[in-house]
């Protein structure tokens, strides 16, 4: 059940009488409908997964209980590390046994050894990353002793499996979540409405920038044997707005879903292509698994505490392992790795904490630097995407050469029967509209909230892309 | 929440409006369009008189050369579509008649299309724009399992077919940019391809016994003193299952096999497809056997 889908229509309508209408008593009814909405949601995807998120669910909660009753180290330790183990066991069976299996097997081909892999027919269940990562930063944190085990096994359940953040996040803390959960809701017209123009934007960032990007970035990068320069630039720009706009436009999506709720979640985007250098970037991009691998990953391996080298190695972990994250693929691990090469200067030179304030442009020097280095940034960005879109490495690499080496900067036709160009006036106006309201969640809310509403409601009906593409990418990680 | 109700409400008509004028907008757009194929050409145009219209699939629209049927004095158009089933070709010739054209001669490309009786999504949606101005289509398309939708719901059918009909196509239409759909009197040359498919697989094919839009096509021309010639036409040396011509002249005796008239691959751009010379040596053997002097065809 997609959110730009027909059935996600029917559903969410249903579920928001039922929750303030039927089930508006007490906060445990509330809660109570939304873990069967969010079972019934997930197993719309695949109901044979289903069992693998209860479990998971009541592993965590079992543990984080145990973790905390624990009288001794030892057995808080036993408790944590098996939630631990199990956890990342089954992300690792289903999403990186493959790829380890068939990498060692090629390693060994290599040095003369011919090895034939047993692999799994498995499919990757929807969301177990997410859903994975939420339970983790729960019992860590529990573990750490930053909050108490949650004794109400509805409450907790819905952490963990409500359905607006269950298959692409935002992964959301308990520190900041389960507190939500534990009191009623009251209706707020003004939070109600403001979700309302997150969903709306959210759908016009799906289906009229993601979607329609996705047309041609594929036809680009499928392809990128005979495009030309012009066409491979375009390419790599596509999908950095497709990207943008698909896993942007879940997040406003889930919010404002969430915000109809009375409930507010981790916000995940902040215009990542509006920064000043790759540190801002990540402070803006997918900022629930950027701030998940800092406080979970960074921070306890010694962060930027230590010397020189220990910065320089927690780096390349947190971002390799932040690219491994999204797939079981050596371009993601590239991908991650690349933008470590990015950050390490501004790491060394301390100044990965430098763009943390806001900006206005105004007509000086300063604001042709700045927004020289938002191109800088953005440009650096569409080089990784490139790894991060392509099959293999050597596609990604093939194709970057081939932007360098074929100087053709014309125009072209691609093979789905498009120009090349033809989207660039089209994201023009998505950047103007995006740079007009950088300092605001989304665009519409503020005065004449009517009228772009309806501004938005046209471009989703008359530009959106409906027959062509309709996935989430970030559904597969 | 009576206040929210009221606004999502006041959304839902929001909605509505922008579908109802962008529904009459595109509607309008496309009423207007002549050059950009087959469809809007017939849809937009009064009556016109052809001794030979050609219908039926890419097989039709790349095989019949019509400059050669006007060469001996035959005012012929090829619509044929790439993609198309019978149920286009149907439809195609149902508006035809009910824009008063005089036809003396269709020739229908029948053969691997009777094997269904579905409409051809791609092709059928360059309809659906003119569902409500054309009492034809309504009637056409009314069997359809989502006929209910893409009548009722505005804007609806620009949705669904958006890589067809929507705001691209749209926009075309406004700048009126051409396609190369209706030049050369509608026949698409094809060349020889280094690459092309040489190979085809028919053997589950099955003609239907008794194809709706088949029997429809026939019965129209029956019914308009139109002379009906229905052809099957070449395939490449290596395909498996030839028989499936055989089993189309059992099911549809008065069908005439020219699965054999050409066959060797250099007059082939792919397997199922003549190059512009193959299509010329087949041509020439149509109007040889159905337009010679013997057997006048031609209109007064």
């Amino acid at each position: 059940m997609f959110f730009n889908s027909l059935a996600f229509a029917i559903f969410l309508p249903i579920v928001f009488f039922l929750y303030w209408f039927v089930f508006n008593k007490n906060k445990s009814s509330q809660n109570a409908l939304l873990i069967v909405a969010s079972y019934y949601f997930y197993s719309c995807w695949d109901w044979r997964f289903l069992f693998l998120l209860v479990f998971s669910t009541f592993l965590d909660y079992f543990t984080g209980i145990q973790i905390e009753k624990s009288d001794s180290d030892k057995k808080r330790k036993f408790w944590f590390w098996l939630s631990v183990l199990v956890n990342l066991g089954f992300l690792g069976i289903f999403k990186y046994y493959n790829f380890f299996a068939s990498s060692f097997a090629e390693m060994f081909t290599s040095f003369g050894f011919k090895v034939s892999p047993f692999l799994l027919n498995v499919i990757l269940p929807v969301g177990i990353s997410f859903y994975t990562f939420h339970g983790l930063s729960y019992v860590i944190d529990i573990y750490y002793k930053r909050i108490k085990a949650e004794y109400n096994f509805i409450d907790y359940s819905l952490f963990v499996s409500y359905f607006p953040l269950l298959v692409a996040g935002p992964i959301e803390r308990a520190t900041h979540l389960l507190p939500e959960l534990k009191v009623k809701r009251e209706f707020n017209l003004e939070k109600a409405k403001e979700g309302v123009y997150q969903i709306v934007w959210g759908l016009v960032k799906k289906v009229v920038i993601a979607d329609t990007c996705a047309v041609y970035a594929n036809a680009i990068f499928d392809h990128y044997t005979s495009m030309n320069s012009f066409s491979l630039i375009l390419g790599a720009i596509y999908f950095a707005f497709q990207i943008y706009g698909d896993f942007s436009g879940y997040s406003d999506i889930a919010l404002g879903v969430s915000k109809l709720f009375g409930l507010d979640l981790l916000r995940n985007f902040n215009y990542p292509y509006f920064s000043r250098d790759i540190a801002e970037f990540w402070r803006r991009w997918h900022i629930s698994l950027s701030s998940w691998f800092r406080d979970y990953l960074y921070i306890p391996l010694g962060g930027s505490k230590g010397g020189l080298w220990m910065k320089i190695r927690n780096t390349f972990i947190i971002f390799i392992v932040s690219g491994f994250w999204h797939g079981a693929n050596w371009t993601y691990i590239v991908w991650g790795f690349i933008n470590a090469v990015y950050f390490l200067p501004l790491l060394l030179s301390n100044s990965n904490r430098n763009n943390l304030d806001s900006f206005v442009l105004k007509w000086n020097l300063d604001s042709v630097k700045t927004l020289f280095s938002i191109l800088i940034t953005f440009l650096l960005t569409c080089i990784a995407w490139v790894f991060f879109r392509a099959r293999t490495i050597s596609d990604a690499i093939l194709y970057l050469k081939r932007i360098v080496t074929d100087k053709n900067f014309g125009f072209q036709y691609l093979d789905n029967e498009r120009y090349n160009y033809e989207l660039l006036l089209m994201i023009g106006l998505f950047v103007l509209v995006e740079w007009n309201n950088r300092n605001k969640v989304e665009p519409i809310s503020g005065k004449r909230s009517m009228l772009k509403m309806a501004l938005a409601i046209m471009a989703i009906i008359a530009l959106g892309t409906y027959s062509d593409y309709k996935e989430f990418i970030y559904f597969q990680f | 929440m009576k206040k929210f109700l009221l606004y999502i409400i006041g959304i839902f008509l929001v909605v509505l409006l922008v579908a109802v004028i962008l529904d009459g907008l595109y509607t309008y757009v496309f009423m207007q369009s002549k050059n950009r194929g087959k469809i809007e050409a017939v849809v937009n145009s009064q009556e016109k008189k052809y001794d030979v219209v050609i219908l039926g699939s890419s097989r039709a629209n790349n095989h019949f050369v019509s400059q050669m049927f006007e060469d001996k004095g035959l005012k012929t158009f090829n619509y044929g579509m790439s993609g198309g089933h019978l149920f286009e070709a149907s439809l195609m010739l149902k508006l035809m008649i009910e824009r008063k054209y005089e036809i003396k001669n269709v020739i229908l490309e029948a053969d691997l299309n009777l094997s269904n009786d579905q409409e051809s999504e791609g092709v059928a949606a360059k309809f659906l724009p003119y569902i409500h101005s054309s009492k034809v289509i309504k009637e056409h398309f009314l069997p359809e399992d989502n006929f209910k939708e893409l009548y009722y719901i505005p804007f609806y059918r620009y949705i669904k077919f958006d890589s067809k009909i929507g705001f691209r196509e749209v926009y075309k239409i406004a700048k009126d940019e051409k396609t190369n759909a209706l030049d050369n009197l509608g026949f698409y040359p094809l060349e020889k391809h280094k690459n092309g498919n040489m190979k085809n697989n028919i053997v589950n094919l099955n003609p239907l016994p008794h194809n709706k839009y088949y029997e429809e096509i026939k019965n129209l021309c029956k019914k308009n003193k139109i002379n009906f010639i229905a052809v099957m036409t070449p395939m490449c040396e290596n395909v498996v299952g030839m028989n499936y011509f055989d089993k189309v002249k059992k099911a549809y005796p008065e069908i005439h096999n020219y699965e054999n008239a050409v066959i060797e691959n250099k007059y082939f751009s792919s397997c199922g497809h003549m190059t512009s010379e193959g299509a010329k040596l087949f041509t020439a053997k149509i109007i040889e056997d159905f337009f010679n002097a013997s057997k006048p065809q031609k209109l007064d």
